[in-house]
């Protein structure tokens, strides 16, 4: 079906700089545009390497070859995954020179790596610089501080673009062999490893400012001298440790879903009932204490002033 | 100046400057527009914006990144939706809420267990609207977020056909229709379900927020109280999302280390903020590195 490239008089054909940018360009664009279940990005890496092919085929038939080469299933992370285009890129090169890289080469090299660097680039982009900007951003936001989402936005922008030209450069310049040199290296595991550190640190922070649980309840404990006493749960505990249940719930939460597999939309599901539950009026109606539920929405509820009676 | 002439003849370009022009002009435009209306609720044009904002937020026309990495996020989306609606502030606030729900998304293989956009940009859109605060917003975005994935899958479903479409151009050899295929086709289709639901969503849905916020205030008071304890509840699964991932091994104490940092730093200077904390997080990322060496790298685990 494929038509083989000739490998005698032919003239050099060599990509400028421009060329591997625009098709950069193009890929960093429109990776998604037509995002869909049957080939993901296939028609987007068709799309980035039109600019190759333009410069490198003149026969159509190898035009031909080459947008079906190119068309098929592919995805991957589309800012650290962009290593592979640039090593297709460079193999594509070589091809039209003359060299012995036949569509399985090039094939190979395209599902060989774009497993593995989904991974990768999914644990760094949107495993780990992600939700620490995001956290930041979000951290200043609360505090009524437009600069969170600017900052935000400035930021990640700038370093996914400048990580993704970066990986896009190096597997043009380094090739199919740099490439698995370079995932070999551990150079990625150590960046991974650090940034773990980093995102457990503001994650924490992060559970400290966002997640609340207030004990609302105060439940008599009897009566001395006509002064109904109470049993304050939410001091007991803070006296503890301040915020040691939205920490116990944080954990309890993360153990859920990733060691018992709990799905996240049912634990949400549950979560609402138990506010809506613990937000009902109970105590108002059995007038036990001043305090009508069992949880709170902002703080402690304040230990009730003693009254007379019970 | 040949070489931004030359740009300019490219038609993608083009949809992409006027796309991106004339969302900016409307956003300044918004605000004046909006007060020229009803005092409350939201303007017809003010929902067009949103939708608009949202449809950008999925389209490749902010290079690609800003899309998905910026008005994709709750926390950018909400703070745009609070220009177009008058309060940045708010906006920024209730984006912000509805975003720590999110911090563990993670899109891998085309699927996605929610949609943020939606919950950012309808979301932050209807609770302005109803008048939530954003504690209480955050049911509001999960629940708008959950039916938005049907516009993502109905979209993977259907960019399938322009896939064969571009198979069609290249046996003719055409490169220009074959890259045309990959962005013209899916997204007019694109625009045409998203822009059309999440502008409807926000014009009719704030005023029956808005009714049914009042309803709930004077008749059953404790439902919007639990929505506001639900508000401190639910983000402790988009943070449990995210330590699927990295509380792992010997990162693991920096977690609590995090934890009471802020807990005690508060109570000392209530202006302590999550950058200070990320600094820290540098300094002991690399110390934490350098003196582990490779046994720093050997509980390495992927989000895949």
């Amino acid at each position: 079906m494929t038509a083989e490239a000739p490998q005698v008089d032919r003239p050099q054909v060599s990509l400028s700089k421009g060329d591997v940018q625009r098709s950069f360009w193009l890929w960093t664009f429109f990776s998604h545009a037509n995002y869909n279940y049957e080939r993901l990005q296939g028609t987007a890496f068709a799309q980035a390497m039109t600019p190759i092919i333009r410069r490198l085929y003149k026969d159509p038939e190898e035009i031909k070859a080459a947008l079906r080469r190119h068309l098929v299933f592919f995805n991957t992370e589309p800012n650290v995954g962009g290593v592979i285009h640039g090593a297709v890129i460079a193999m594509e090169e070589q091809r039209a020179n003359g060299a012995d890289i036949d569509d399985d080469a090039i094939n190979s090299v395209k599902t060989g790596l774009m497993g593995p660097l989904a991974g990768i680039g999914d644990t760094i982009s949107q495993g780990t610089i992600t939700p620490i900007l995001l956290t930041i951003g979000i951290g200043l936001a609360t505090q009524g501080n437009i600069l969170g989402p600017i900052l935000y936005f400035v930021l990640e922008v700038g370093i996914m673009l400048g990580l993704a030209y970066f990986m896009w450069m190096q597997g043009y310049e380094r090739g199919r062999e740099g490439v698995t040199a370079m995932l070999r290296s551990g150079l990625l595991d150590r960046v991974i490893a650090g940034a773990g550190v980093l995102g457990n640190l503001v994650l924490g922070a992060l559970a400290a400012q966002f997640v609340t649980l207030w004990i609302g309840w105060h439940p008599v404990t009897g009566t001395v001298q006509d002064q109904t006493q109470y049993f304050d749960i939410q001091g007991t505990v803070s006296s503890i440790l301040p915020g040691l249940l939205p920490l116990l719930f944080v954990i309890l939460t993360w153990w859920l879903l990733a060691r018992r597999r709990v799905s996240p939309i049912l634990l949400l599901g549950v979560y609402v009932a138990i506010a809506m539950i613990g937000a009902w009026d109970f105590f108002g109606f059995f007038s036990t204490s001043d305090c009508g539920s069992f949880l709170n929405a902002f703080g402690a509820c304040a230990v009730p002033t003693p009254s007379p009676g019970g | 100046m040949t070489r931004t002439l030359s740009l300019l003849r490219s038609p993608k370009i083009v949809a992409a400057a006027i796309s991106m022009g004339i969302f900016g002009a409307l956003l300044v435009a918004g605000p004046v527009f909006g007060a020229d209306g009803d005092s409350t609720g939201v303007s017809l044009f003010q929902a067009l914006l949103i939708g608009l904002g949202y449809y950008l937020s999925n389209s490749p026309w902010l290079a690609g990144n800003g899309g998905f990495f910026g008005f994709y996020r709750p926390l950018v989306a909400g703070f745009i939706v609070g220009i177009i609606l008058g309060d940045p502030v708010k906006g920024a606030e209730i984006g912000a809420a509805i975003n720590v729900l999110y911090l563990g998304f993670i899109s891998a293989g085309g699927s996605i267990p929610a949609d943020p956009s939606v919950a950012g940009w309808v979301g932050t859109a209807l609770a302005i609207g109803g008048g939530l605060d954003a504690q209480q917003a955050v049911v509001f975005g999960v629940a708008v977020g959950l039916v938005g994935t049907v516009i993502f899958f109905t979209r993977m479903s259907v960019d399938a056909v322009f896939a064969h479409w571009a198979d069609a151009r290249a046996e003719e050899g055409d490169l220009r229709g074959v890259a045309m295929m990959n962005w013209l086709p899916p997204q007019i289709f694109l625009f045409i379900i998203s822009v059309i639901p999440a502008t409807v969503a926000v014009y009719a849905g704030s005023a029956v927020v808005a009714d049914w916020i009042n309803w709930l205030s004077s008749n059953a008071p404790w439902v919007l109280k639990g929505f506001q304890i639900a508000g401190g509840l639910l983000p402790a699964i988009g943070i449990a999302m995210n330590m699927r991932f990295i509380f792992r091994g010997a990162a693991i104490p920096y977690f609590f280390v995090g934890y009471l940092l802020f807990v005690y730093g508060r109570t000392f200077t209530p202006q302590l903020n999550l950058v200070a904390i990320a600094i820290v997080g540098v300094a002991l990322a690399f110390l934490h590195v350098h003196l582990l060496g490779d046994r720093a790298v050997q509980q390495r685990g992927t989000v895949r």
